[in-house]
C-alpha cells in the first residue's frame, strides 16, 4: 500500500455502506497490489474560476504552456501498421506527421514544408516519401531531404539543415505519444504508475474494435471531467443505479499525471437500498455498455449467488473464450468494475480483459468553446490468431447522437446522457454570476487534481 | 446505355489489392477491400494521377502521389486536396466466376 495513505486525505468523509476496499475483501482470488492502493492526498477545497473553462486567456496559456510541454496520445500503433503509414495528429494549431519508419520504429515530424510552409500531408495514409503537393519538395520517411524541382534556383539551401524537424515520440500499451518539448521527462517517468497498474492488461496486444468521434460544444476539460467522477450517475444516468455503486466509488491520485476512479458494478447504488439481486442482474446485463452480453435473456441466476459474482463469473467465461486462455487469476473487480485511469491531460483508459474503453478529449482546433470527444474500444482476439484490422474512425456529425454509432453498443445511450450536460455546462459557466465552481471534496477530487497539475504547467 | 463487361476472375484479386483494366477506352481500377469488390475511375480527381497500386486500408484507397484518400463505397475524398468524388461503377460476379461491371 502506498505511503500516501498515512498523509491527510482529500475529504475525510465517505459514503456509508460497503467501500470498494470492503468489496475487495470478499474476493476469493488474491487481490493484486494496485487495487489495494487507496491514495488521495489533500488538495484543498477552494472554488475554481470558470475562466479555466470559458476564458480565452486560459486557452491561450494552455496553448503556450500546456500542450507544448505534455506527453499526449497521438494514435494507436495499429493505426499505422506498415512502414510509411502515417497519422496526421493535430493539437490546437499544431500539426504533426506520426509515421512508422521501421517494424517497431516511429518518428514524428512537424507537418510543414521547409520550402513555403504548406502542410506536407493533408490526412492519414501511406507514403514512400513525403512530397509537398505545392511545389514538390521531397523528404524520405525518415525526414531526410531528397530535393526540390529546379534545384538550380535553390543553391542557397545547400548549407542549410533541410531535415524535417522532429518532436519526441514514445509508445506504451500500443499507444503512440508525442511531446513537443525537447527537454521533457522520459515518457516512462511521465506514465508512472500506469504501466505497473496495467501489467495484467497487455493493451499493446488488444486491437481497436471501435473508434467514434464527435465535436461537442464545450471546452475539452468539461468533456474530460464528465468521465472523472461517478457522482453524476444519480441524476444523469439514474437507470443504471440498480447495478452501479456510484457513491461507493474510490478516487485516487498518483503523482501529477495519473488519477483513477473505481466504481463497483454489480452492486446497487447506496441511494437505492431496496434493490434485489435479481434486479441488479437483469439491468446490468441489459444496460451496461461493457458486459459481454447485452440481454438478460437466457441468464438464470443460481440461488444464493450475488449479482456481482454471477456477472463476474459470466464475464470470466466469455472473456476467456474470446481470448482463448483461462482468466483464473482475474478478480471479480477486474472482470466487471469500472476501473478508469486518466493520463494527464486528456486521455482516459479503462482496465479490463476485453472491451477496454478509451476516451480522448482534444481541443477542437483553436476554439476553446468546443472539443473533439473520441471513444475507442480495445478488444481481444484469440491467442495465436491474426490480429484483426483496427476499426476506422467513425466521425459523427455534430447533430448526430452517440447512439447512432452501433459499434459502441450500450455506451451510446449513456454518452447521449453525458452529452446532454457537456454543452450545457459550458453555456451555464459562461452565464454564471458566481463565476466559479465548487467541487465535492472527495468524489470530484480528480477534477481538482487535473486543474492543480494544469497550474503546475502554466506556472512553470 | 449501360454496357456490362466481364473482367478478370474474381479469384485473381486479393484483399487490399488493385487491378487496372481498360474498358471502352476508360481506365478503371478494380479493388478488393474487406472481402468486397469495388470499381472506380483509375484517375485521382486531384491531379489525374493513376491510382494503381494505391494503398487500401479498410475501405479507403490512397492516391500514391499525394495521399488523397477515397472511400471506395462512395468515391468521396478525405482531406483538403480535392473535393471531387471519384466515379464508382457497379461491380458483381458473372456466371463464369469473372467480375463484371457496368459502365455508361
Amino acid at each position: 500500500m502506498s505511503e500516501l495513505i498515512t498523509v491527510k486525505q482529500q475529504g475525510e468523509a465517505r459514503c456509508e455502506g460497503l467501500s470498494y476496499q470492503d468489496l475487495l475483501n470478499e474476493e476469493s482470488i488474491e487481490v493484486p497490489a494496485y487495487l489495494r492502493e487507496n491514495t488521495n492526498p489533500f488538495m484543498g477545497n477552494d472554488d475554481l474560476d470558470v475562466a479555466r473553462w470559458v476564458g480565452r486567456d486560459f486557452h491561450e496559456q494552455e496553448k503556450k504552456k500546456l500542450w507544448p510541454k505534455v506527453w499526449q496520445m497521438a494514435c494507436r500503433e495499429e493505426d499505422i501498421p506498415e512502414v510509411g503509414d502515417h497519422h496526421v495528429y493535430e493539437i490546437v494549431d499544431q500539426s504533426i506527421i506520426v509515421t512508422r519508419t521501421g517494424e517497431t520504429e516511429f518518428k514524428a515530424f512537424i507537418n510543414s514544408c521547409l520550402h513555403r510552409g504548406r502542410i506536407l500531408r493533408d490526412c492519414d495514409g501511406h507514403a514512400e516519401e513525403f512530397v509537398c503537393p505545392f511545389h514538390g519538395a521531397t523528404w524520405d520517411i525518415n525526414g531526410n531531404f531528397k530535393g526540390i524541382p529546379c534545384k538550380w534556383d535553390f543553391s542557397h539551401l545547400d548549407q542549410k539543415d533541410m531535415s524535417l524537424p522532429q518532436v519526441k515520440i514514445g509508445t506504451w500499451g500500443g499507444f503512440i505519444f508525442i511531446n513537443f518539448d525537447e527537454n521533457c521527462v522520459p515518457l516512462e517517468d511521465y506514465l508512472s504508475p500506469l504501466p505497473e497498474h496495467f501489467s495484467r492488461f497487455p493493451l499493446h496486444d488488444y486491437y481497436k474494435g471501435a473508434h467514434v468521434e464527435r465535436v461537442v460544444n464545450c471546452n475539452w476539460k468539461v468533456g474530460a471531467e464528465a468521465f472523472m467522477e461517478s457522482f453524476h450517475t444519480l441524476e444523469t444516468h439514474s437507470e443504471i443505479l440498480t447495478f452501479t455503486g456510484d457513491a461507493n466509488s474510490q478516487y485516487d491520485t498518483f503523482g501529477d499525471h495519473v488519477s483513477r476512479s473505481v466504481t463497483p458494478m454489480g452492486v446497487a447504488s447506496p441511494h437505492l437500498p431496496e434493490v434485489t439481486a435479481e434486479e441488479t442482474m437483469r439491468d446490468i446485463l441489459e444496460l451496461s455498455g461493457r458486459m459481454a452480453t447485452d440481454s438478460a435473456e437466457g441468464h438464470e441466476m443460481p440461488e444464493g449467488l450475488t449479482a456481482r459474482t454471477y456477472v463476474a463469473e459470466t464475464n470470466r467465461e466469455m472473456f476467456s473464450d474470446i481470448i482463448g486462455e483461462p482468466l483464473d487469476d482475474a478478480t471479480q473487480s477486474e472482470l466487471e468494475d469500472a476501473i478508469l485511469y486518466m493520463l494527464f491531460p486528456n486521455t482516459q483508459v479503462w482496465t479490463g480483459y476485453h472491451g477496454n474503453i478509451v476516451y480522448r478529449f482534444l481541443p477542437n482546433g483553436d476554439d476553446h468553446n468546443s472539443c473533439i470527444f473520441e471513444t475507442m474500444i480495445l478488444m481481444r482476439y484469440p491467442k495465436g490468431t491474426k490480429r484483426p484490422e483496427p476499426a476506422m474512425k467513425n466521425t459523427l456529425r455534430p447533430d448526430q447522437a452517440f447512439s447512432e454509432a452501433p459499434e459502441i453498443g450500450g455506451l451510446g445511450p449513456v454518452f447521449d446522457q453525458d452529452d446532454s450536460n457537456m454543452a450545457a455546462v459550458q453555456k451555464g459557466m459562461i452565464a454564471s454570476k458566481k463565476g466559479a465552481v465548487s467541487l465535492a471534496s472527495y468524489q470530484e477530487s480528480r477534477i481538482r487534481h487535473l486543474h492543480q497539475t494544469i497550474d503546475k504547467y502554466l506556472n512553470a | 446505355m449501360a454496357i456490362t463487361d466481364t473482367l478478370i476472375p474474381a479469384t485473381d484479386i486479393t484483399d487490399n489489392q488493385t487491378v487496372a483494366v481498360t474498358l471502352n477506352g476508360k481506365k478503371i481500377l478494380i479493388c478488393k477491400a474487406n472481402g468486397d469488390f469495388y470499381a472506380v475511375d483509375n484517375q485521382c480527381t486531384h491531379q489525374r494521377a493513376e491510382l494503381t497500386g494505391g494503398r487500401i486500408r479498410n475501405c479507403y484507397l490512397a492516391c500514391p502521389l499525394h495521399g488523397v484518400r477515397f472511400d471506395l463505397r462512395t468515391g468521396k475524398p478525405i482531406g483538403e486536396l480535392t473535393r471531387v468524388p471519384l466515379k464508382t461503377y457497379a461491380i458483381g460476379l458473372a456466371d463464369n466466376g469473372n467480375l463484371k461491371i457496368e459502365i455508361d
